[in-house]
């Protein structure tokens, strides 16, 4: 046989030197020092969500007209986006990455999208099927106790909610007003959650009606009886006629029960209560002048509802302190004292001194106290401690006493209605645990997102899918080269003429169009999202791609461990690890 | 249809009409003109062509070699430090046999700093393998653009198309500009000897061992062997078609001459003026453009100084320790000839300084007046 690479000479050679045979028999990939691969990170969002939501899977799925699929994955940790997507304070927002480049996705808006836009076409909630195991009680049917059902339903227990209320959905229904969160809206999530199979039994007061003995048939309990009371003030006169607390005040406007109040109305406090007593009483055609001790930077309120009252014509007093309260022919006078920041108190925020000598006076109709709320502690089993305002629980929700969990409002001061779902959902997983003798502390550990403290279900559920590396993803781990500056895509509102004219809802769900313009703004950081940076630079076409799409593997045969893959990787979803010799 | 134009635009004209697939380049003045041209055309959708941009000179020739390796028409255009910058990529493009399009705007080399035109940019490639070709005026650079296509895809061997700094680049004359289907039945689209078909891979520019390795050499010095008749074959057909034509070299002047003046670039349209009035004062005198550098044309060269005494030479570029490079080569090259003309290097305008009438007088004045020059070096407006 002869050599085919002897030539006789130039006339018989080709005019390059060319291998009409390939190179895979040399194995580059023996040089290299170090190994990119492929794995997915926490987001910065995800790691904040106290309810554990994976946000940038489904934004990816926004992105892709998917909207099915997003609502799918929204409610493998959620059963209530629509909820969320519009009363959440989205403290996701604040840790998107892509804040510090130009603003900020508008998760929340993109959350409520999906769920007003899925819930329209897809009416696909199934009663789960099968046998069911234990019996479990919830006492409370607020955003903790109906998460709590959800998850509990999902993993197949038989869940009865016991409500004192004539209907269900605790603060969600009672203490929030719908031109924030319309109650068709909370309807349909509760119903939702009721196709599972969860009774809710409404009407029934815990400590009244239902006692913890008549609850034996039960094998594990959970209390999420909330925080409904109003905290006083401690002044005189507070408890005299033409003075309210906020919290009843929203009960009565929110269960549609007739209410006398005058004309001018003075609501005291900074938080999101004074705010909703303050629109809600706007739209019943009265004046609102909220007084609030500290400055404007302390006021605990979310900036934005702030931002929408003022506009709807709420007055807003700082630094001004009602001291008493007097009644005077048909009106209440209020004593006040003028106040300035002093020192940092142990909130962080500038302590409020009074001004000596400031005494002044104002006069309204109504004065409604909002100053926060506390929890309702005599219907509380013996057993059960509670320190400064709480009842105190376990990091997985139980309490001293064996099978009965707590979560919500009761049971902590973070009180916001994702971290009453996220409390719902750890709660179930405990009970879960519980009643399949596991320990559930460890359980927690395996399913923690990033650091904690939130958890994810699906995890939980379905052990090595969707594997997702703890670190969150800093902004600098992202490639801005691959990113152009855009604007975010905001939610519609009402003209304030026409919405102080009624409880209907203020803002809009965004359009199809521009939740998928919002979608694309998306970093999608830790997560691949199928750009093909990697398999485009890739300088020994080692990263492979399979029927069009990525197969998220690398040929170590010939992968020289460059790391372009890793440095244009725009989201940080590529590892880099040095060889082991 | 004629348009009042930049040699820049001319060159942007001249890419446009090749229906060149790939451009890749770095901007470096007074080259940026013609890539910001070809770029806007190809951002606002009217030019069918991929930009890559890249971060240096060496990536943009890298750039195209895989590019025109993978059988595509290639385009580059640099200057100066730019080119230097290449020079490694320039011996890949020649050694790896891919027809890609330079073009090179004359630009002195620094330090110092200098961004006027001098030849020493692109003559300190002659060793790179390239095709060379000089022009003196926007109707040229345009017309050498089409032709340079064929002759690169035709020998298989890049081509770098050269005009001046400013005097050409950014100074507008009227210029004829061909139609599409004109060019398109000047330029056939182009087919490559081994285009890349990731079904079939293969391995190219592998190495040779010292079995093979002198005779790819051989090869490319058989291809350069081709193109003095093969550029020639492409002219006359672009003559016939465009009724234009230049040649490796032109004479003018007087038709027997002692006395040959040889230039390159636009120093040559300046001479045209003062040859005809020297000739009028009874000189015997001609002059001899010269418009191909690589392959040196020492043939066409040697068919129009028969009968020459003396040859002047003027070198606006410069090689240090041995003068011209355009009279290096040509002394090299009439070494072996039997009718050697005494050769009269002058060296002028390098870093953009005007060759004036009056400067390329008095190279001709002191040729008629020396039997012999007096040294090998002779600095035309030297300031001592």
């Amino acid at each position: 046989m002869t050599n085919p690479f002897v030539f006789k000479g130039a006339s018989d050679m080709p005019i390059i030197s060319i291998s009409f045979g390939d190179m895979d028999w040399n194995k580059t990939g023996a040089w290299r020092a170090q190994r990119p691969f492929y794995e997915d990170k926490t987001s910065p969002c995800r790691a904040a969500c106290p309810v554990g939501n994976d946000i940038v899977a489904f934004i990816q799925k926004i992105t892709q007209g998917d909207f099915e699929r997003a609502w799918d994955l929204i409610k493998e940790e959620n059963p209530f986006p629509g909820i969320c997507g519009r009363v959440c304070f989205h403290p996701c927002e604040s840790k998107c990455n892509r804040g510090h480049f130009d603003e900020p996705i508008a998760i929340h808006a993109l959350e409520r999208f999906v769920s007003d836009f899925a819930s329209n076409l897809y009416k696909k909630v199934e009663k789960i099927s099968g046998a069911k195991k234990e019996k479990i009680a919830i006492i409370g049917s607020g955003p903790a106790g109906m998460s709590c059902a959800y998850h509990l339903a999902k993993l197949r227990y038989e869940v009865t909610v016991f409500e004192s209320s004539s209907s269900a959905g605790g603060m969600l229904r009672t203490g929030i007003p719908s031109y924030r969160l319309p109650k068709d809206v909370l309807d349909r999530e509760i119903s939702n959650i009721e196709a599972l199979g969860v009774e809710i039994r409404t009407g029934i007061p815990f400590g009244e009606d239902l006692e913890l003995d008549d609850l034996k048939d039960y094998q594990a309990i959970f209390i999420a009886t909330g925080a409904h009371r109003s905290k006083g003030l401690h002044i005189p006169g507070e408890k005299e006629k033409g003075v309210l607390s906020g919290l009843d005040l929203l009960r009565k406007i929110n269960l549609g029960r007739k209410i006398k109040l005058g004309d001018k109305m003075v609501i005291i406090g900074g938080g999101n209560t004074a705010i909703d007593v303050a629109r809600s009483v706007i739209r019943m055609g009265k004046k609102a002048t909220i007084l609030y001790r500290r400055s404007k930077e302390e006021m605990p309120a979310f900036e934005d509802e702030m931002r929408e009252a003022i506009e709807e014509g709420v007055k807003i007093r700082y630094l001004v302190n009602p001291i008493r309260i007097q009644q005077k022919d048909d009106m209440r006078r209020l004593e006040c004292l003028r106040m300035e920041l002093g020192e940092k108190d142990e909130s962080g925020r500038r302590r409020p001194v009074p001004i000596p000598s400031s005494n002044f006076f104002i006069e309204a109709d109504s004065v409604i106290i909002a100053a926060g709320e506390e929890i309702e502690v005599t219907f509380l089993p013996k057993g059960m401690e509670k320190r400064e305002g709480i009842l105190l629980t376990q990091k997985d929700g139980s309490t001293g006493i064996k099978g009965i969990f707590a979560g919500g409002d009761l049971t902590s001061t973070q009180r916001t209605v994702a971290h009453a779902i996220g409390s719902g959902k750890k709660a179930a997983l405990a009970m879960d645990c519980y009643l399949k003798g596991k320990d559930s502390e460890e359980a927690i550990r395996q399913i923690l997102i990033g650091e904690g403290p939130s958890i994810s279900i699906f995890k939980y559920l379905h052990p090595g899918e969707r594997l997702m590396n703890p670190h969150v993803v800093t902004f600098e781990e992202l490639n801005m080269d691959y990113f152009e500056p855009s604007t975010r895509r905001r939610e519609s509102k009402g003209l304030v003429k026409k919405r102080i004219k009624g409880f209907g809802e203020v803002t809009s769900s965004l359009t199809e169009n521009t939740a998928l313009e919002e979608a694309e703004r998306c970093f999608s950081c830790g997560t691949c999202n199928e750009c093909e940076n990697c398999y485009v630079f890739c300088p020994d076409a080692s990263v492979i791609k399979t029927e069009k799409i990525l197969s998220h593997q690398v040929d170590y045969d010939f992968c020289k461990g460059c790391g372009i893959c890793f440095s244009e990787c725009p989201r940080g979803a590529i590892s880099l690890k040095e060889e082991e010799r | 249809m004629k348009k009042v134009i930049t040699g820049n635009q001319a060159v942007a004209y001249g890419v446009i009409l090749s229906r060149v697939d790939v451009i890749s380049a770095y901007p470096i003045t007074p080259q940026t003109t013609i890539v910001e041209e070809l770029s806007e055309l190809i951002a606002s959708g009217r030019l069918n062509t991929r930009f890559l941009k890249v971060e240096s000179e060496h990536s943009a020739m890298a750039a195209l070699i895989g590019a025109s390796t993978g059988g595509v028409r290639c385009f580059t255009a640099t200057s100066s430090h730019g080119l230097a910058y290449m020079h490694e990529m320039l011996h890949w493009a020649s050694g790896a046999r891919l027809p890609i399009v330079l073009v090179n705007v004359n630009r002195a080399i620094g330090p110092p700093w200098n961004i006027w035109s001098d030849q020493s940019d692109s003559l300190s490639q002659r060793d790179t393998g390239w095709i060379q070709l000089y022009c003196e005026n926007n109707q040229e650079v345009l017309d050498t653009i089409l032709q340079a296509y064929r002759i690169a895809e035709s020998v298989k061997l890049p081509v770098m198309v050269v005009l001046d700094a400013y005097v050409l680049s950014h100074t507008s004359e009227a210029v004829e500009i061909p139609t599409m289907e004109e060019v398109d039945q000047f330029i056939p689209p182009y087919l490559p000897e081994y285009p890349i078909d990731t079904q079939e891979p293969m391995s190219y520019s592998m190495i040779a061992t010292p079995d093979h390795f002198l005779e790819f050499r051989y090869k490319i010095q058989k291809a350069m062997e081709e193109v003095p008749e093969i550029a020639k074959k492409v002219e006359d057909e672009f003559r016939t078609r465009f009724g234009r034509g230049y040649g490796a070299v032109e004479r003018y002047g007087k038709e027997e001459a002692e006395i040959l003046l040889m230039t390159s670039g636009t120093v040559t349209s300046t001479s045209r003026v003062v040859i005809q009035k020297l000739i009028q004062k009874g000189i015997s005198l001609a002059g001899l453009k010269i418009k191909r550098f690589r392959p040196f044309p020492i043939g066409e060269i040697c068919n129009e100084i028969k009968g020459a005494k003396k040859l002047a030479i003027i070198d606006r570029n410069f090689s240090a320790g041995v003068g011209g490079i355009f009279a290096q080569e040509l002394k090299a090259s009439l070494y072996s000839r039997e009718e050697k003309p005494r050769v009269f290097g002058f060296i002028s305008g390098l870093g953009g300084r005007d060759i004036t009438p009056e400067l390329i007088e008095e190279a001709i004045q002191y040729t008629v007046e020396h039997p012999r020059p007096e040294e090998e070096i002779l600095w035309l407006g030297l300031k001592k």
